[in-house]
C-alpha cells in the first residue's frame, strides 16, 4: 500500500527507539563519520544492526557519507564492500561520486538518492536510474507538483518526507566544535573534527536564532548538529495524507536526525494511522490532536511551505 | 595553456574584461543563472556580447546554471542552441539531466560543470565527466594536492575560481537551501518561465541569510556572541603558480554582481600575474601584494552593501509572508 521510513544512526538507538510504525529503516547518519558509532562508517556493526532490523521484518537502507572527500573514498568502500556480504535492500547515496563507485563494482542493490543529491527534474532522474539509482529524494526546494512530475515522467519511485527537521546545509567539518571553546582555543585551522579527538557536544541541542531586539520570539531559527543544520520548525504534512495518497505517491519518510528518544516512536504511530486512513479511502479523522501531540514536539513549530510553493518554514493548513 | 576567463555581469563589464586581456567572457542569461536579474545579461546583450569577443578572438561561455523545473527543460534546450548558433562555445551548467541533453544535441560544445555541482571528490569528476562534462568547476575550497589528485583521476579540464574560502565549513553554493527555506516566491513570466525569489539554485539571488548575526545557543544558554553562519571566500594569489602546476585549466575571475570597474581592475591584476608566472620558472608575486590587498578591501565593501540589500530583502519578505498560526 505505502511504505513509511526513518531513519537511525547506531545500534544504541536501533536497540531503544521505537520504530514498529515504521516499514523500512536508514541506518545510519550521512552527514557525521565521527557520529558515535555509526552505522555509516563502522562496517563490523553493520551485521548486529540488520539482524535487528530484519528480526522486525522491516527492509535496511544503509546510507552512506554525504560529502566524502578523496581521502574517505577508502574507507567509505571498506564499508560498501562490508555491505555488499549483507542482505541490505538498498544504499542511499548523496554523492554522484560515490554512485559511480557502487556501478563499477557491480552492485545489484537498488540504489536511493538522498538529499543532498540535488535532485531537481525527471531528465537527471532517467540519467541516475542508468547508475543504478530506483528511487530518489527530490530537492526539499520542490513542490508537491514537481516531485509528482518527476514520478511520472522517470517512472521512478520518489521519496516524500512528511515530517521532521529539513536538511538545509551540510559541511565537511563541524560548526558545533569550530565555535566551540575548545575550537576557538584550537583555531580554524586546528579544529578538532576529524582529528579523532571529537568530544560529542552535538548531544545537546544546539539552536541558530536571529531574534527582534525586543527580545521577543526569533525570527528565524535553524537546529544544527554539527556538520548538518537543519530547518528549525517541523516540516509536517500530517493533514494532507489524503492529498498525497490521492496523488499516487507511496514513499514516506519521517526525518529522526537529531531528535529526543521517543520522537520517532510518537511521528510515526500518528503518520501510519492517518496515511493508512488516506490509502484505504476513509474520511480523514479531525487533524486537530495529532497536530498539537506533532507540534508539541516541535519546539519551533511547524512548516511544510516549500511544498505549496511558498517559504519552506511556513506552513499551509488543508483548506 | 591556461585559460583567464572573467564575468560580464553587464554588457559593459563583458566588454571591460576582454579589453582588459580575459580570454573568455561568462555571462548570465536572464531567469537561467544563479543570480538576479540585474546582473544577467538578455538575448540582445548576449548576442552582442558574443559578436564582441569573436571579432577579437576570444571566447563566451552562457551561464545557464540554475537548477530548473522539468517542464522548463524544453525551453533549457531551446536557449542553449540559440545562443550556440550564435557562437557561444560553452555553458555552466548545474542539472546533470540538462547536461545530458545538451551534450546529446551539441556535442560540440564545451560543458562546465558548474560550482552549484557540489563536487567533493575525484569520482564526482569521473561522473561528471561521464555524463559530458569539459571543464568542472571546482568548490571554493579545494587544497591543490586535491586538485592534482582530481587532474590525475579524470581527463577533464579542471577549472577553479580565484577567490577561495578556509577549508570545511557549510558546502556553499551547492548543498544550501537556507534562504529559500526563509523567504522565496515563484512565478511565472509570459513565456512560461519559472522565476524565483529567494532561491539561488532555482534562479534568484542567494539572499544571505547566512550572513546576518545569529545567535548561536545550547540547551537554551547563548554560546557566544552573535556570529554569522559562514565564512565568505577571498580574492587569492600567492598559490597561483602551484596551482597551475597542479593542472588547472582555466582561472575564473569572480564578481558578476560587482562593479565594471572593480571586475575590471581585478582582471588587469590577475593578467599581470599570470602572464608573469607564464613567462618565468621562479615568478616574484610579492610585487602584486599592495595591488591585491587594495582589490580584497574594494571587494569586501561591495560584497558588504550587497549583503546588506539582500538580506533586508529576505526580512521584509520573511515578515511579510508569516507563518499562519496553528
Amino acid at each position: 500500500m505505502f511504505e513509511l521510513s526513518t531513519d537511525v544512526g547506531n545500534l544504541k538507538e536501533l536497540r531503544e527507539g521505537g520504530f514498529s510504525a515504521y516499514d523500512a529503516l536508514y541506518l545510519g547518519d550521512f552527514s557525521c563519520p565521527d557520529y558515535p558509532n555509526n552505522f555509516s562508517s563502522h562496517p563490523e556493526l553493520l551485521e548486529a544492526g540488520l539482524e535487528l532490523v530484519k528480526a522486525r521484518d522491516q527492509k535496511a537502507y544503509l546510507r552512506l557519507y554525504a560529502v566524502p572527500g578523496n581521502s574517505d573514498l577508502g574507507w567509505v568502500e571498506d564499508l560498501v564492500d562490508a555491505a555488499l556480504e549483507l542482505p541490505f535492500d538498498a544504499f542511499e547515496v548523496h554523492n554522484l561520486g560515490l554512485l559511480r563507485m557502487l556501478r563499477e563494482k557491480g552492485c545489484r542493490l537498488p540504489i536511493h538518492l538522498g538529499v543532498f543529491g540535488n535532485l531537481y527534474t525527471h531528465e537527471t532522474a532517467k540519467v541516475l536510474k542508468e547508475y543504478g539509482v530506483t528511487r530518489v529524494y527530490p530537492n526539499p526546494e520542490l513542490s508537491l507538483d514537481e516531485v509528482r512530475y518527476i514520478a511520472d515522467n522517470a517512472e521512478i519511485e520518489v521519496l516524500v518526507p512528511v515530517h521532521g527537521k529539513i536538511p538545509l546545509v551540510i559541511s565537511e567539518t563541524c560548526f558545533i566544535l569550530e565555535h566551540s571553546e575548545q575550537g576557538e582555543e584550537d583555531g580554524a585551522q586546528s579544529g578538532a573534527c576529524g582529528d579523532g579527538t571529537c568530544s560529542y557536544q552535538c548531544t545537546q541541542e544546539h539552536w541558530l536564532k536571529r531574534g527582534r531586539s525586543d527580545g521577543s520570539r526569533a525570527d528565524w531559527s535553524l537546529k544544527d548538529t554539527g556538520r548538518m543544520t537543519l530547518s528549525g520548525k517541523d516540516l509536517c504534512m500530517v493533514e494532507h495524507a489524503a492529498m498525497l495518497a490521492g496523488m499516487g505517491l507511496k514513499h514516506f519518510y519521517v526525518h529522526n536526525k537529531g531528535e529526543a528518544h521517543g520522537y520517532a516512536a510518537a511521528v510515526g504511530g500518528i503518520y501510519r494511522d492517518a496515511l493508512t486512513r488516506a490509502f484505504c479511502g476513509k474520511d480523514a479523522e479531525d487533524p486537530t490532536a495529532s497536530l498539537a501531540t506533532l507540534a508539541g514536539l516541535a519546539r519551533e513549530g511547524l512548516c511544510n511551505g516549500y511544498y505549496f510553493e511558498g517559504a519552506g518554514q511556513r506552513y499551509f493548513g488543508r483548506v | 595553456m591556461v585559460m583567464m576567463m572573467a564575468p560580464g555581469g553587464t554588457l559593459e563589464m563583458a566588454q571591460a574584461v576582454l579589453d582588459e586581456g580575459a580570454d573568455a567572457v561568462y555571462v548570465g542569461v536572464v531567469g537561467w543563472s544563479r543570480r538576479g536579474a540585474q546582473d544577467e545579461l538578455n538575448d540582445d546583450e548576449i548576442h552582442r556580447t558574443i559578436d564582441y569577443a569573436l571579432a577579437r578572438g576570444k571566447e563566451v561561455r552562457i551561464v545557464v546554471n540554475t537548477l530548473p523545473s522539468s517542464t522548463e527543460l524544453p525551453m533549457f534546450v531551446e536557449r542553449v542552441e540559440r545562443y550556440a548558433g550564435w557562437g557561444a562555445q560553452g555553458f555552466m551548467i548545474s542539472d546533470i539531466g540538462a547536461m545530458r541533453l545538451v551534450k546529446e544535441r551539441l556535442p560540440q560544445v564545451n560543458i562546465h560543470s558548474s560550482v552549484g555541482c557540489g563536487i567533493t571528490n575525484y569520482e564526482d569528476v569521473c561522473f561528471l565527466r561521464e555524463i559530458g562534462a569539459t571543464y568542472v568547476v571546482l568548490p571554493y575550497r579545494m587544497s591543490v594536492e586535491e586538485i592534482r589528485q582530481i587532474k590525475q583521476a579524470g581527463d577533464v579540464g579542471i577549472e577553479v575560481f580565484l577567490f577561495k574560502t578556509p577549508s570545511g565549513g557549510k558546502i556553499c553554493p551547492g548543498k544550501c537551501n537556507m534562504s529559500s527555506y526563509f523567504s522565496f516566491r515563484r512565478w511565472l513570466d509570459a513565456q512560461g518561465k519559472d522565476h524565483f525569489f529567494g532561491s539561488a539554485s532555482r534562479g534568484g539571488d542567494c539572499l544571505r541569510v547566512c550572513q546576518t548575526d545569529w545567535n548561536f545557543n545550547v540547551d537554551e544558554v547563548d554560546f557566544r556572541a552573535p556570529m554569522t553562519i559562514k565564512t565568505n571566500p577571498a580574492l587569492w594569489l600567492e598559490e597561483l603558480p602551484d596551482y597551475l602546476a597542479a593542472g588547472v585549466d582555466c582561472l575564473k575571475v569572480p564578481g558578476r554582481d560587482r562593479s565594471t570597474a572593480l571586475v575590471r581592475d581585478i582582471v588587469r591584476v590577475y593578467r599581470r600575474a599570470v602572464d608573469t608566472i607564464l613567462e618565468t620558472d621562479h615568478p616574484d608575486l610579492s610585487v602584486f601584494a599592495s595591488e591585491l590587498e587594495t582589490l580584497r578591501g574594494r571587494w569586501m565593501t561591495e560584497r558588504g552593501k550587497r549583503d546588506n540589500r539582500l538580506l533586508r530583502q529576505a526580512i521584509d519578505e520573511s515578515r511579510r509572508t508569516v507563518a499562519t498560526p496553528l
